[in-house]
This record gives C-alpha cells, structure tokens and sequence, in this order.
C-alpha cells in the first residue's frame, strides 16, 4: 500500500571528474539562482524599500536598488503605530491551538471511519465527502450571524479556532493513513487489553505520524494564511492577526510606501527564519505522507 | 471640580434644612447629623470657592441629563498618530465636563467605512462616529436608519454656535444626523517643477472644471506624468451635482433624472480624459483618496486636489516636494460651490447612552476641540466663535497656513446642494457601474447615463 | 472483530461530526435560506422567492464574475507543470539544495497579503516594473498595469502562480522521493533519454500527488480573493476586471449590504464547485488503484 516513511535518495556516487557532469552541474546551478532570483525579487525590492529614508527615491526611473542613506526609521514608526507583535501573537495563538484543537478531533474521528465497522459508517463517510468541496466563504454569511448573535465572539480570536475546529480535508487524510496500518498492531493492542482510546493514542497515532506532519502543516498554513474570515471578525487592532494587521498598516499607510514596506518585512522575516529551522522536519514530513 | 458642585449642593440643602418646618424635625435629625460631618468639608471647600471667581457648572458641557456611569466608545476617523495628544486633550476635557462618563477611543483608516459597516451589522458600532461628508457617509447610514437623528436632543443655542449653513448638511428626510466637525478648503495642490516642464504657470491653473481636460492634455503631452484626478466613486451623484450643475432629481423627488445634458457634458469630459490617457486610472476609480495623493506626494502628478491638511503628508514623505510646492484655489463647477462640508460627527442610533454620545458628539465638534485642531492641522472650525481667535488674525506663516485669512468666508460658503437620494447607496452603485463603461469600455455617456436612470427608477418604484 | 455493538465509533466521531454539523451543514441550509430572502444582517430577512436567482440571471457584473472564475482555472494545469518541473530540478543532491529549496517556498509562506502588497508596490504607476521598463527603454510612458481591464486578471493569475510554486513544488518533491530509483534505471536500460524518463516514471509515480494537488489547486482558484483585494481594492479593479465569484460575493454581503443576493450567488457557487469536483475526481482517479 505503498511506504510510509522514506529516507533521502542517496547521491550518485561521482566516478572521477567528469567534464559533462562539471558543465551539467554549472548548467543546474544558473537555473536553480535564476529560479531563485524570480522566487524573491518582490521581497528584496521591498527589504530595500524598506530601508530607505525620504531622501532616497523609491519610484525613480531608472530605479535605485540600493539606498544611499540606510536607516531603520521606518521600521521604529511602524512598530509605534501598530500592535505588531499583538499581531504575531494573535496568529500564532489562532494557527497553534487550531492545529492541536484540529488535529485530536480529525485524527479521532478518521479511526472509526478507517477502521471500524458500525452502522451509518458509509453514510457519513459520503456526508464528509459532501462537504469537502464547499468554499468557506460560501458559509461566511449565517457564521457571521452566528458569531455575532449565538456565540458572539465577535472580534475575537475564538471566531477564528472554533470554525476551524474540523476540517474534512484533514480527515481523508489521516482515514487514509490509518487505512494503512497493519491490522496486526491493532490487534495485539485489544488482545493486551487496551481500550479504543489508548489504541488510538498510544499505537495509531505514532504510526501515522508523518501524515499528521502534513496535516498539521496544512492546517497551519492556512489559518496563518486566512484573510476573508478574520477581516470580518476582527476590528480592534489588538485583536487582529497577522493578515489582517497587514491590510490595516496598508490602509494606513497607503502615502507612506516606506512604511507598508518595513511593516511587511517586519512580519515576513520571523516566518522566514522560523521555517528555515524547521525546514528538514517539513519536508520529511512531507514525503511518504501523502500517498500513504 | 466635583466637590465644588457637591458642596454648592450641600451648601444649598443646609439652608433650606435649617428653614425646614418643624414637623419634618424627626426626619432631618438623622441628616443633620450627617450634614455636621460634612460641614467640616465644606468649610475647607468654601475658602476655595472665595479665591476662583467662577464657581458653577463647566460651561463647556451644554448637554443636559448626561447618564452618569455611562461607557461610550468614539471612533475617529484617520486622526492617529498624528493627533494622538489632540484627541487624549479633547477627551480628557470632556471628561471634566461630565464627569461619570468614560470614554474608549478607536482610529480606523482606510477599512473604516468596512469596519464601520460589519460592526453595525454585527450590533457593536462605536457610539460617536466621526463620519465624511464629503464621502457621503452621514447620509449613507442615516438612511439605512444607523444613526440617530439630532432634532429633539440638541438645544436651539448649541445649534447655534455653527455655522448654518454647515448644520443644515447631510439632512434625511428633513432631519439632522451630525454635528459638523473641522472643515476644509478644498485647494489644489500645485508641483511647480511638473508645471514649469510643462511650461505651465501656477496662474494658469484652471479656475473652472472644465478647463482641467486642456490643462491636463498640455502636461501630459509635455511631461511623463498622468493627472491625478479622483471621482467620489461611492457618491458620483453628489459629484455630478457639484461638478457638472446637474438636477439629479426630479422636482418631486421621485424620478432620476440624471441622464440630462449636462450631467453627459460631465461624464463626456472624463470618458474624453481616460480616451485621451491623461488620467491615472488607478486613481480615477479608487475608494482610497490616499491613493491619490500618494501618486503626487511621490512627485509623479503635477497637481492633486484635496485640502492644505495633507500637505503635512507631503512634508512627511517626501521633503524635497515641499520646496516647490503651491496651493492654489480648486477649479469651481458649473453649481458655482466648491464643495459640502468634511467632517462630522454622529451618534449611533441604537446607543445605549444617547445624552452621553450626543454630548461627546458636541464636545468633539465644540468651538474649543476645532480651535485646537485648526492650530495643528490646516483645517477649519465648523463653529463661527472659534475664528475669532488671535490664532486666525495672525498673518499666515507657511504655505499650509496660506488659506487661513480666507478660511471663515470660504467654510460659511460650503453647502450641501444635493437633495435627498432614497436609495442612494444602490443608486450610486448602478451609476458606478454604467459610468465605468462609458469610461473604459467606450459606452456613449448619453445612453451609460439613460440606462442608470430607468435601472434606478426601477429600483425606487 | 466482534460483531457487538459499541458506542466508540461514533463518541470518536462526535466532536468532528458536532463542529462539522454547526460550522458546515447549518450555515449552507442558512445560506439555501437567505438566497431566497433580502437581507442585510442587520434587520431580519424579508421573504422574495426567486427574485434574487432572477435577477443574478440578468446581471452582467454576475455572469463577469464567472467568467472570471473558470478563467482563473488555468492557473492549475500551468502551476503543476511548473511544479513538477521545479521539484524534478531540485531533486538532486547538489550542495546547498536545501537552500535552493528553500528560497523557493518564501513565497508560500510570507502569506498572500505580504505577497500582494509586495507585487503592488512593484506593478503600480510609480513602481518597479515601470520604471525597470522605462530605463531600459522599452516603454515611453508608464503603463497602467492594475488600472488597465485586460491586465487585471492575467496578473491576479501571475500572483497566485507565484505564490503558489514553492507549496506545490515540496508535495510533488516528497512524492518524486517516494519514487523507487530502479524504475529511473530500468527506463534509462530501456533507452529513454531524460525527458522520456520523467514522462514514463516520475509522472505514474506522482498520480497521487497530481490527483490531490488539482483538485485543492483549482478548489483554490475558484475561491480566489486575497490577491484581488490587495491588488484591486474594495471596487475590484476597473470595470470589474478583477472580480471573481467570491469578491462578487463579499462585496454584495459586506460592501453593499445585500446578503440576500450574496447568499444566491453562494448557492450558484457551491453547484459550480460540486460538479466540478466530481468531474476533477472522476478524471483522475480513472486508472488509478483507489481505496
């Protein structure tokens, strides 16, 4: 059915130099810089924007890369007018709690539908189906209402975790990863006595562990990415998260070009280094989990 | 401040205690026992009382029955950071002024008139909301019934301290929705450096509208930049109106009948503009107005029509155009007045503190509070008194001052001459939509025009 | 396994089937609801029947809208070729690759409204391209890239490319890995040369991943409206050229206080999307060894 981990493809052991390869190589290289030139230049642009003061021009013909005079004011008037790091910490909290809240209740609710037999199973399985391809913000209406009438948590983070709280996506994914567990394991977790739950948790989960990587990954990716539901939850500053906060400092900086691009430097750069640290674990996770 | 009152009031119920009759003896003796305790305070007191010759309550609060221990939140419209310390005074004042009242201020930017609208669909608008009338949003949500009409709450002298014709502005249905906050004249801000490339003069601006296509074709042709012109796009009605003279309804009121020919001889000279290239699209259609001034803040616009208080932007942004910038009056409309009003403020209609958000309103919109902004910002009082600070007598100083000596002749002239519009926001929206084709997709303004008018009545019928 | 019957599977299945039942099934029932109503949040609905349908029908902006939509669909297929192609470049043990890949992937994770106030700042009037394209000389005069209507959605489309490279790239990487190397060797023994090799192995050996990445990736592209917001602003672009189904959608509910009219575009979107999806899956999964 396919593996479940992998391991890195060794290299191609080099048989001597040779000169097709030398030139093979160089040839890689200029595509992967090239790639990577295409990949940030947006972000480089704005790093420089960024630190530039009024002195230095940011829509001259031809256009000046560098500034003549750095300076870091506009990253300081940035951080005084908004709540930045309100900011992060509103995403990290949402995108944190999201993954963890998320990823016990799908995980939970993929090992029947994977595993067991009972009544309805199939039934539901199709209703889950259903729902997978509804967009969110089809629904944003009635949970607007129901945000601000039933739970009224309106302008705060809860109105982004508890809709969150199971996505079908997510479901499909760790069914099809339990699917894929020996039927022994499980058994010899019954024939030692331990419940549904502790069979759950103590042999499945670690199993699939990789593709609950991935689907922690996702999940997290897309309530750090989330716009349309928080713009419409949130509207005090120091409620806001991130992609919100963003579109705030636009607004409010919309003559001040320097500004919006210190302030989305400001919130690129943690993401950046923090993704590089977790760089290996990503991909790892990545591979072997989705065909699983 | 407080004690003052209280001891004015104790100070009153001692004497009127001591004339009591004798039958009522029982009953006061338990408060006079009360009353000797306090007696002791009161002394202290009094002596304050002899030294400040002006005892009595704040003649700033001129809003009667205040709910004492209310919680109003104002929301201010673009005035953070910049006038972070104006607004902490003017809510600390007020304050002072009816003490038992707190006030929570907010500042929102370019999403206000979103933020506005979700948080009144979601039933937690701010109690005073600092509105644009020159965007249209007092009328806006006046009419979809957000806010509360002013007729019956605010006494006959405190209407009295504006200006009327000011007042008389953004009316529904004959009714008051706002008080008028600061003002401003509109100018147009002038790059001498585009216009001597163009070999323009700044008094070769032109005095009317329709002047603006030649003048705008001369710079474009002789320079790299695109003009910075910007339609009302939520309010193109009110545009028309002012720019191109136009009767946009009927004498009843109850048919448009924007489609006339003047109201084509206006839209003709913006679809020529946008055929000829002339114009900044991006700027032409944008909500932002920000948007526009930031193309001339950068340099790239010879001109950009807007008040002397965003010259501060300019100053901020880009020091080196400030060195060659002029401010010259903007180009009048076939209506013959430059424009309404700027700002105002409201009070949501389902407060739970209406005397106290009304009062805030007033307070925000007081002779003092426009005072102290106009001395900030180029911006001019809504209130007639305030002009006649030594600050408006002193000769203007630099060029964001130039309109000062002017300024209270100019605001008494701004009017609101667009009639009352049922269904405005749905109607703009349907002339929003015609417009633009008559403008990029090359539509005949005549027949853009004609169908918006019988999709609009339609729409009132 | 015993034949009794026990509660667990569906306790296990409560909290998900409880928040999928109150954040999906009642919304879209509420939304079915308001399509048939006029409302505008704040005052209860009003009860029109089919007006709102009818008047979609009759609605240009609408049917622009969807037109819109389906064109955005081509940023699929040109995203996984792309992808693909990038994750066949990467798969190689140069030093310094795992930089490479990870340069690729800032995109993703800078988050689309960091991403579209970047490309703003550099597609605007004054901005980077055009004054790029001015000293070089190709251009005389500045042209108006997000004010033009022909231009909006093609660049719309370049931003969520962009964005959307990196993301794909590391799905399809993890799947090439996955690949079993003897399959590269029998094929080069069979005499294919570099390109027939990719075409014969890594594309079979990726059909999962294909079949997944199409299926979110065109999900996504109907459901644009991040990018839109931030390059073209509350109007959606001039003449509406940058509006999709689902800016059509926020901005009847929350700019024009017409929920009723958004809720029946809703309903129109959800039909659009389920056979649509149908559709994807049945193509797909046709050959593949399913569950």
């Amino acid at each position: 059915m396919g593996t479940i981990e992998t391991t890195y493809n060794p290299a191609v052991p080099a048989r001597g130099f040779n000169y097709k390869t030398a030139v093979g190589t160089f040839f890689w290289y200029v595509v992967l810089c090239l790639t990577a030139i295409i990949t940030i230049f947006p972000f480089v642009w704005v790093l420089f924007t960024s630190l530039k003061g009024p002195a230095d021009p940011i829509y001259s013909v031809p256009p000046q890369l560098f500034p003549t005079e750095p300076t870091f004011a506009n990253y300081i008037r940035v951080w005084e007018q908004l709540p930045v790091a309100n900011f992060f910490l509103n995403s990290i909290t949402v995108s944190v709690t999201t993954v963890i809240l998320n990823l016990i209740i799908t995980s939970l609710a993929a090992y029947p539908l994977a595993k067991m037999k009972f009544k309805g199973r199939d039934a539901i399985f199709y209703l889950l189906l259903a729902t997978f391809i509804i967009p969110p913000q089809l629904t944003s209406i009635p949970s607007f209402v129901l945000a601000v009438k039933v739970f009224k948590y309106y302008d705060s983070i809860l109105a982004l975790i508890f809709p969150s709280l199971a996505t079908v996506l997510n479901i499909f994914m760790l069914r099809q990863a339990f699917r894929g567990v020996p039927n022994d394991l499980i058994e010899a977790g019954k024939i030692d006595g331990a419940s549904e739950l502790r069979i759950w948790w103590d042999i499945l989960l670690p199993v699939v562990r990789p593709s609950l990587a991935t689907a922690a990954i996702f999940t997290f990716v897309n309530q750090w990415n989330d716009f349309f539901w928080p713009s419409l939850m949130l509207h005090t500053r120091s409620h806001m998260t991130l992609q919100v906060g963003l579109v705030a400092m636009q607004g409010m900086m919309t003559s001040d070009a320097r500004g919006m691009a210190a302030g989305v430097t400001m919130t690129v750069i943690p993401i950046l280094i923090f993704f590089v640290l977790l760089q290996r674990h990503f991909v790892r996770g990545l591979s072997g989990a989705v065909k699983g | 401040m407080r004690t003052k009152l209280f001891a004015l009031l104790v100070l009153v119920s001692i004497v009127l205690a001591a004339c009591a009759p004798a039958a009522t003896q029982v009953a006061v003796e338990p408060q006079t026992i009360k009353e000797t305790v306090v007696v002791k305070e009161t002394q202290l007191v009094e002596q304050e009382v002899l030294i400040t010759p002006t005892p009595g309550p704040n003649p700033m609060a001129v809003i009667d029955g205040v709910e004492d221990g209310a919680e109003i939140t104002v929301w201010t419209f673009w005035l953070s950071p910049t006038f972070d310390a104006y607004i902490a005074d003017v809510i600390a004042k007020f304050q002072e002024a009816y003490p038992g009242v707190t006030v929570n201020w907010e500042d929102h930017q370019a999403t206000f008139q979103d933020d506005l609208r979700n948080s009144f669909a979601a039933g937690n608008a701010p109690d005073v909301i600092n509105l644009s009338i020159s965007e249209g949003w007092v009328t806006d949500f006046a009419s979809q019934g957000n806010l509360l009409a002013l007729d019956d709450l605010v006494p006959q002298e405190v209407i009295d301290t504006y200006f009327p014709n000011l007042w008389d502005q953004q009316l529904v249905d004959g009714k008051h929705y706002m008080f008028p906050y600061y003002q401003g004249i509109i100018v147009d801000l002038v790059n001498k450096q585009i216009l001597d490339q163009a070999g323009l003069k700044v008094e070769d601006f032109p005095k009317t509208i329709d002047g603006l296509p030649a003048f705008c074709k001369t710079i474009v042709e002789k320079t790299d930049t695109l003009c910075d012109i910007r339609l009302t796009v939520t309010d193109l009605l009110a545009q028309m109106v002012y720019e191109g003279g136009v009767d946009i309804l009927s004498e009843d009121g109850k048919t448009f009948t924007f489609d006339s020919p003047e109201a084509v001889e206006w839209l003709q000279m913006y679809a020529d503009m946008v055929k000829d290239g002339s114009v900044d699209q991006t700027v032409l259609i944008t909500t932002d107005d920000r948007v526009g001034l930031d193309l001339f803040t950068s340099g790239q616009a010879a001109f950009y029509n807007t008040g002397p208080n965003l010259i501060r932007e300019v100053r901020a942004n880009n020091p080196a155009l400030y060195g060659y910038l002029d401010v010259v009056n903007a180009p009048v409309g076939k209506s013959g007045v430059v424009g309404k009003g700027l700002m105002a403020m409201s009070v949501n209609a389902n407060t739970q503190y209406p005397k106290a958000s009304v009062a805030l309103a007033q307070f925000f919109t007081s002779a003092y509070s426009n005072l102290e902004l106009a001395k900030l910002a180029a911006v001019y009082p809504s209130t007639p008194a305030s002009y006649d600070d030594p600050f408006f007598a002193a000769a203007p100083v630099a060029i964001e001052d130039s309109a000062k000596p002017r300024a209270k002749d100019a605001v008494a002239a701004l009017a609101d001459i667009v009639p009352t519009v049922p269904s405005k926001a749905e109607v703009n929206e349907i002339v929003l939509q015609e417009i633009q084709k008559a403008l990029f997709e090359g539509k005949d303004p005549q027949q853009a025009l004609t169908d918006a008018v019988t999709a609009a009545n339609e729409l009132i019928k | 396994m015993t034949k009794k019957f026990s509660l667990t599977p569906y306790l296990f299945l409560s909290p998900a089937l409880l928040a999928i039942a109150v954040f999906v099934l009642y919304p879209i029932a509420a939304v079915f609801f308001f399509s048939f109503t006029k409302y505008n949040i704040s005052t209860p609905p009003v009860w029109v029947g089919l007006s709102n349908y009818q008047q979609l029908l009759k609605d240009s902006v609408f049917w622009l809208a969807l037109q819109h939509s389906f064109t955005y669909l081509l940023v699929t297929p040109v995203l996984i070729f792309l992808s693909i192609v990038l994750a066949i470049i990467v798969n190689r043990q140069l030093p310094g690759i795992n930089a490479f890949r990870a340069i690729y992937y800032i995109p993703v994770i800078s988050g689309s409204i960091a991403v579209g106030i970047s490309w703003r700042l550099i597609m605007g009037n004054n901005g980077l391209l055009n004054s790029l394209l001015i000293s070089l000389g190709i251009l005389d005069g500045p042209i108006q890239w997000l004010a033009e209507p022909g231009y909006a959605l093609p660049i719309a489309m370049l931003v969520t490319t962009w964005m959307g490279l990196g993301y794909y790239m590391m799905i399809f990487l993890a799947g090439l890995q996955n690949i079993n190397e003897d399959l590269y060797d029998a094929a080069q023994i069979d005499g294919c040369n570099a390109v027939q090799k990719h075409w014969h192995v890594s594309l079979p050996g990726l059909r999962p991943q294909l079949v997944m990445v199409a299926v979110v990736s065109s999900l996504a592209a109907l459901q644009v409206f991040n990018e839109i917001y931030i390059l073209f602003g509350r109007l959606g672009g001039v003449l509406n050229s940058g509006v999709t189904v689902v800016f059509y959608l926020w901005r009847k509910a929350f700019v024009l206080q017409q929920a009723g009219m958004a809720s029946a575009i809703a309903i129109v979107l959800l039909v659009i999307t389920l056979a649509f999806s149908v559709l994807n899956i049945r193509i797909l999964e046709h050959g593949t060894e399913v569950e």
